[in-house]
């Protein structure tokens, strides 16, 4: 047994309850070697449902040995057994577990964008046999020296941050998971009827179309922790300003004080203090790259830090994001592109949301009644 | 840090053992303490043109399939296993293990069962390599588990391993051509012989091995390597044998083993210690009692028994015989779940008669072999 009993929950949430694994099922599990604990619980786990667990364990430096030293030939080369992977997955786990959140710091945007591209259709493959029905997937972050180090804490502290954040304290988390759920589901039905969403805070005034659009909840299924609503907006309908006041973390890199200017749904403007030319070669990246796949809203309170780490950044009670790139396809949205990348919108002070021209949210939460 | 004879050694699988081209598929496979090893042949692999990738495996998880796998999940193979054992171009096992005795207190009926449900697996990757669509090597990186097994430091440890793969030197390359062209000379005489017969203290064993072809092993399959070896006739083999050295099969020690064979097969089998576990092994399917290697162990930098096979085999100056699956491209016929390699320490009063005429004392052929150009 794991003397960290969290870890226990955790594979049990993840198992039990976010992928509901079923006997006979093809279960991949993929991590970097630093959540060992982690995989073998949920391993285990795994074994006892009655499924079979495959894991899939990343090298540090790996990766940066590709992209540094690769030919154009083998960024693009797509591993069979990656595509057959996900052809015959009944469930996908994946632990963010970083030995370095920077190694890629030095790569040529280009060559992470060439490397992206080639993989498009692997991550599209399980995109659409989740959307399906046909597979479960969820991605989770095991607590790392890396990932304390981005988030400015000691790893002791960072590990009450996570774990807090996923409910794992309670003595019930599936049954917080399950109310929460409950909550986030009602404010999807009713922003599900309707049609057009328009944020303005501190440089942000921006007017989405979502009408027709599902919005999903995200209740701990496919990210873990988890907590926001979101939909794949109306592919031509943004229109105006927006200024994410986190930086922006992708592959690696720190983007900082992103503005974007929309028009017709397309990024026609776009500036940033740090990190402009990782920002253009992203929006360069294909046709897609320019145009939001999601909007959503951060809404777990237990998250109130930024940490640099996406996973729990986008839930931020109190924020919305709005990724660049690839739409969920059960979301109703269209957008395709090689790109999915979230940034981070801070509501919680001086901002108004308007649905429909109603005032229905103001500095990081709905107004009492609104659904 | 990397350390140079860590990145000569994955160049020297890559290049010379696996002769691995532009455009191949290689799968490095191992545990994740063999990480270093495993990045270095990534990197030398990435620099021919392949295309590499790791499939590593965490301590731990085997040990869970043993303890807690059904019968239906130690018999599962997924179909992306299956899918890749026909479609790589190459393979590297990377045996290095966090601990080389996890799996000392599974029950070894189990562990024996989850083997044989995996000889589809095994067997297809035999035949892909006897049948030239696939090249395949095992080596190790060394870990502080290993060390202790061979009662050593790791640093000494270190040393010991890198040199036996001459990889602590420039260009091991070249020293490992000059072997393959010796031991090339070596197999050639051996293969006009038609019965071995090996006396030492409490062993005289006859085994037939005409018509057989006995093949160098050059650091081809195995880095470090040095034998010369075949897959005996499968229904000759008679006599009784007595090993030295402990025989270890996945991570478990059987010491002082006596066996004694009739028309092939071992028809009493003995042991100081693991007597359970050796007649768990010998009756793990039919063909676990039959003989499917026998070879001369010829690489005198491998001076001493450090409990690991890759190693302990090929101790110049020992011969070694394994139980279970014998080598299609030596013309064995012999099919098994089982490869248990056993290790007879010829070194001190060993003596091996080929067709009658002594040709092996005290650990050494008696003549150079005739290098036809």
């Amino acid at each position: 047994m794991s003397a960290d009993s969290r870890i226990e929950r955790l594979a049990s949430v993840l198992v039990d309850y976010s992928t509901d694994v079923q006997p006979g099922q093809l279960v991949l599990i993929e991590s970097s070697p630093l959540a060992a604990p982690l995989v073998l619980a949920v391993a285990r786990r795994v074994m006892d449902a009655g499924a079979h667990p495959q894991t899939r364990i990343a090298v540090d430096g790996l990766t940066e040995t590709l992209l540094a030293h690769g030919t154009d030939a083998q960024l693009e080369w797509v591993n069979p057994a990656r595509v057959e992977d996900y052809e015959r997955a009944d469930v996908r786990m994946v632990f963010e577990a970083e030995f370095n959140t920077r190694s890629l710091s030095s790569i040529d945007p280009e060559r992470l964008a060439l490397a992206g591209r080639a993989r498009e259709r692997l991550r599209d493959r399980y995109l659409e046999r989740a959307a399906a029905g046909e597979l479960r997937w969820v991605i989770t972050l095991f607590p790392t020296y890396s990932a304390a180090q981005d988030a400015e804490m000691s790893l002791a502290q960072y590990e009450e941050f996570v774990y807090g954040a996923g409910r794992l304290d309670e003595k019930d988390p599936v049954g917080e998971w399950r109310r929460f759920g409950e909550d986030l589901t009602r404010l999807a039905e009713w922003l599900d009827t309707k049609s057009e969403v328009r944020v303005i805070s501190n440089g942000t005034d921006l007017t989405v179309g979502v009408e027709g659009r599902t919005w999903i909840p995200c209740d701990g299924k496919e990210n873990f922790p988890d907590g926001e609503v979101f939909t794949g907006p109306v592919e031509t309908s943004l229109e105006g300003e927006i200024h994410f006041s986190f930086p922006a973390s992708f592959q690696g890199r720190m983007v900082e004080d992103i503005r974007l200017r929309f028009k017709g749904g397309e990024v026609v403007e776009a500036h940033a203090a740090r990190g402009q030319d990782f920002l253009d070669a992203m929006l360069a990246m294909d046709d897609g790259a320019r145009r939001a796949g999601e909007f959503a809203f951060g809404m777990n309170e237990a998250i109130q830090e930024f940490t640099r780490s996406t996973l729990f950044d986008e839930k931020i009670g109190g924020t919305m994001h709005l990724a660049l790139g690839k739409a969920y396809p059960e979301s109703g949205g269209q957008n395709q592109s090689a790109l999915h990348w979230d940034l981070v919108c801070d509501l919680r002070s001086g901002s108004e949301v308007f649905v429909d021209g109603e005032l229905v949210y103001r500095d990081g939460r709905f107004l009492p009644g609104t659904y | 840090m990397t350390d140079p004879r860590v990145e000569r050694l994955g160049e020297l699988v890559v290049n010379y053992s696996l002769e691995l081209s532009e455009g191949q598929v290689l799968r490095i496979d191992g545990l994740e303490i063999g990480a270093p090893l495993a990045l270095a042949t990534y990197r030398a692999a990435l620099g021919v043109g392949a295309h590499p990738y790791t499939n590593l495996s965490l301590d731990g998880l085997l040990e869970l399939m043993l303890e807690t796998g059904s019968e239906e999940q130690l018999a599962y193979i997924s179909p992306v296993q299956a899918l890749e054992i026909e479609s790589i171009d190459a393979l590297v096992t990377i045996w290095s293990e966090a601990n080389t005795r996890s799996l000392t207190r599974v029950d070894p009926g189990k562990h024996s069962r989850y083997i044989a449900a995996h000889r589809t697996l095994s067997n297809r990757r035999w035949e892909r390599i006897a049948s030239g669509e696939m090249r395949w090597c095992g080596t190790l990186h060394p870990t502080l588990a290993h060390a202790q097994d061979a009662d050593m430091s790791l640093e000494d440890y270190e040393a010991f391993v890198f040199a036996a793969c001459h990889s602590d030197k420039e260009n091991p390359a070249a020293h490992w051509s000059e072997v393959a062209e010796s031991l090339g000379a070596r197999a050639e005489e051996l293969g006009s012989v038609r019965e071995l017969r090996i006396v030492g203290p409490d062993t005289d064993l006859r085994l037939g091995v005409e018509g057989r072809t006995w093949l160098a092993a050059d650091g081809k399959y195995n880095m470090p390597d040095g034998e010369v070896f075949t897959s005996p006739r499968e229904t000759e083999t008679a006599g009784e044998i007595r090993y030295s050295f402990p025989a270890i099969f996945q991570g478990r020690e059987v010491e002082d083993i006596r066996l004694r064979f009739e028309g092939g097969r071992v028809v009493s089998a003995e042991a100081a210690r693991g007597e359970e576990y050796l007649r768990s092994l010998l009756d793990m399917d039919d063909g676990a009692r039959v003989l499917g290697e026998v070879a001369f162990g010829l690489n005198y930098e491998i001076d001493r028994f450090t409990r690991n096979i890759l190693f302990d085999e090929k101790i110049g100056g020992t011969m070694h015989l394994a139980l279970g699956a014998a080598f299609a491209q030596a013309g064995g016929e012999n099919s098994s779940g089982l490869h248990w390699d056993m290790i007879c320490d010829l070194r001190e009063e060993g003596e091996v008669y080929a067709d009658g005429e002594l040709v092996w004392k005290a650990g050494e052929f008696l003549s150079e072999p005739v290098v036809h150009a």
